[in-house]
């Protein structure tokens, strides 16, 4: 009896022991690694990712997926960006933009992340396209309207620099002093996780999006309205997008039209890892935050004890394949 | 509801369409900037029937650098030459079809920025064929190939000149101030952010950067090195594990382009970088915008231009001569021409005291 309970218990975490193993492994390499410093780094890495993450958990859960994230992150980055340069920078993207609220431009990066979203909503619910094939579509999509959009006069495809310290200090500003300070970003992630947790564990529309990704027949016969519900899901997750995109501009100072390349096979792994189902109609709040800051413990461990770049996309491939295999057996033990 | 959302389809299919040949239109009304179709060229060759037609091939638009040294081309063309300027999207089987209709036009030369630089090979064979002379850009085509003919030209800079005069920056610096020994052992410790492993220009600048600082009699301890992908979000990142590393063990940050020493500041900055006494000297090369005013807010050291104007202007000069049929000399071109076949750009340093040159 107790050797299965210790073979369930293994079945169902063995991924994290797996995990737990590899940063044990990094902290006896380097000791120096258990610090504060750490953690906030980690944090403060993370905190993108984890909203990024949240909106691909909603996709996922429904059985859907979304490779359009990374750009949207891309277009909405360059979108604020473009409108929150200080006034004698001598490149400006709009060279008579007027210093605007702070807010604006912030908001009309993320309702253009929700329109992206709302699009691929559509596109999935109302024109009946497959989740990969739809959001393969717009990724190609959204990255060409960036493109043409950065590399409209004056600015003629330059990175964009110069951003305003009242904008930058939203990501690299902090509450407190010192080592025991908290970043607001990691503020804003946290208050983004718990909206999050509201939706998907006290609203009808997160009831509704466990059903649609557990069986989404079943789900249209008892009478939920799936492709409305669907459309709403994509253009919250394109929402999180879109702040997400705002967020790494006002972190890194910067953006081009590259940022975000990739995010969404990360966002996907990080889900993945935090034991989202690929195949729909499981996932938590709680999981996806340990599954991103476990993937950037491992992102910013290896940095840290100075493993060849080439063995840390190696190390990540095998995380994200034993990640889902594990993840399989989980479910196909309890079927 | 089916019928609708199909029309609509349609007519967003047919939208973006037009949007793109309206795009062209304007191209060839501007100067000929991003033509891809048959109706700028032949827009063009009416108003100028005079000056040779050259058919240019950007191995990317999208490229930062690239995208300067295509608009320096398209200026530095007025009057000498008619440019039909195409995107090979990065991918070589593309610009060899571009490579094949500029031949099929007939035009006069060609100008070509190689997407992968062996297959320069391949276009010499078709430019000679149709005896059209044909001027690389920006990747050096292998020797053998330059050796295929002699109307085949190269103009570009020398990768590992970018190197070195990005270790020197540092070099000039660690003389100038000998509080930036900051542990007092003589010896130079620094973190490294490559490029993409395996690009040419990022493993030239590593070890070129590194030789310079040596040459210049300065001992060096190499305390972390990682890829950040030419990418500012990673060299922020990569940066910030450095210092969880090695904190103030680091004398020096170099990295292979601005975006990720850019990126590196910012991670600095986190740390207390840059206010008070703190500082750490962080160079890059480019000269991009942003760095640019890093160099004048006094964060970033140095960086190193690649002069896109005087690659474009040398490149179009030249194939605009040998479209012609004259033999080009250093008077003509106005630049030296070396072997015969080569004309070399130099990088430029640029620090606070010379930020104008970069604007």
């Amino acid at each position: 009896m107790n050797v299965k309970k210790a073979q369930s218990f293994v079945t169902q975490n063995a991924i994290y022991i797996v995990l737990v193993l590899l940063i044990m492994g990094i902290i006896i390499y380097e000791p120096s690694f258990m610090s504060i410093n750490t953690l906030r780094d980690v944090l403060i890495q993370s905190s993108t990712r984890v909203i990024i993450a949240l909106g691909v958990a909603f996709i996922l859960i429904t059985a859907g997926t979304d490779l359009s994230a990374g750009r949207v992150v891309g277009f909405t980055a360059v979108i604020s960006a473009s409108m929150l340069q200080i006034p004698d920078y001598s490149r400006r993207f709009f060279p008579d933009l007027p210093q605007v609220q702070v807010w604006l431009p912030i908001l009309i990066a993320i309702v253009a992340g929700l329109l992206c979203g709302l699009i691929n909503g559509v596109i999935v619910s109302k024109l009946n396209v497959p989740p990969f094939i739809a959001t393969l579509g717009t990724m190609l999509i959204v990255y060409g309207l960036n493109s043409l959009y950065f590399d409209m006069d004056p600015n003629q495809s330059q990175p964009i620099g110069g951003l305003r310290p009242d904008f930058t200090k939203i990501g690299s500003g902090f509450i407190g002093s010192g080592q025991y300070s908290i970043p607001y970003i990691v503020l804003i992630a946290l208050a983004v996780a718990a909206v999050v947790w509201v939706l998907f564990n006290k609203t009808k529309l997160g009831k509704n999006m466990y059903a649609i990704g557990g069986n989404m027949q079943a789900a249209k016969v008892s009478g939920i309205n799936v492709s409305k519900n669907l459309i709403y899901i994509y253009a919250i997750a394109g929402a999180l997008y879109g702040l997400a995109g705002v967020l790494e501009a006002a972190r890194t100072g910067g953006a081009t039209n590259n940022y975000g390349n990739m995010y969404e096979l990360d966002a996907i792994a990080a889900c993945v890892v935090g034991g989202v189902s690929t195949t729909g109609g499981i996932g938590t709040v709680p999981g996806v935050l340990v599954g991103v800051i476990i993937f950037t413990l491992i992102n910013y461990g290896l940095t840290f004890i100075g493993i060849s770049p080439y063995y840390q996309l190696i190390i990540k491939g095998l995380i994200i394949i034993a990640a889902v295999s594990f993840d399989m057996r989980k479910y196909s033990s309890k079927k | 509801m089916k019928k609708i959302t199909s029309v609509l389809l349609a007519s967003a299919l047919l939208g973006a369409a037009l949007a793109g040949c309206g795009g062209n239109n304007n191209a060839a009304d501007t100067g000929n900037k991003a033509n891809t179709g048959n109706a700028a060229a032949t827009a063009n060759s009416g108003s100028a029937a005079e000056t040779p037609k050259v058919g240019v091939a950007i191995y990317k638009f999208d490229d930062t650098f690239m995208t300067g040294v295509r608009n320096a081309i398209d200026t530095a063309a007025k009057g000498i030459a008619t440019v039909d300027i195409v995107d090979s999207q990065n991918s070589q089987p593309t610009q060899n079809d571009k490579v094949d209709l500029f031949v099929t036009k007939k035009y006069d030369g060609m100008l070509i920025n190689p997407v992968d630089r062996t297959a320069a090979g391949v276009i010499i064979d078709k430019a000679k064929t149709a005896d059209i002379p044909v001027v690389f850009l920006n990747r050096e085509p292998l020797p053998e190939d330059m050796k295929k003919w002699d109307k085949v030209y190269y103009v570009g800079a020398k990768a590992e000149e970018s190197g070195t005069m990005s270790g020197q920056l540092i070099v000039d610096y660690w003389k100038a101030h000998p509080e930036a020994d900051k542990n007092g052992d003589g010896v130079l410790q620094y973190v490294m952010l490559k490029g993409e492993p395996g690009h040419q220009d990022a493993e030239l600048r590593t070890t070129y950067s590194i030789q310079a600082i040596e040459d210049a009699g300065i001992k060096v301890e190499k305390l972390a090195e990682d890829t950040a992908m030419w990418d500012r979000v990673k060299g922020q990142e990569k940066m910030a594990a450095f210092l969880g590393s090695h904190g103030d063990k680091i004398e020096a940050v170099l990295a292979n382009n601005d975006d990720m020493a850019l990126g590196a500041i910012e991670a600095l900055k986190a740390q207390g970088y840059f206010s008070g006494d703190k500082y750490m000297p962080v160079v890059g090369v480019d000269a991009t915008a942003p760095a640019v005013q890093a160099l004048q807010d006094g964060t970033m050291l140095g960086t190193v231009l690649n002069d896109a104007n005087n690659q474009g202007k040398a490149a179009i000069v030249l194939a605009s001569l040998l479209a012609k049929g004259e033999t080009p000399t250093k008077e003509t071109v106005g630049f030296d021409i070396t072997d015969n076949q080569y004309v070399w750009i130099s990088y430029k340093k640029i620090t606070k005291d010379n930020v104008a040159d970069a604007q």
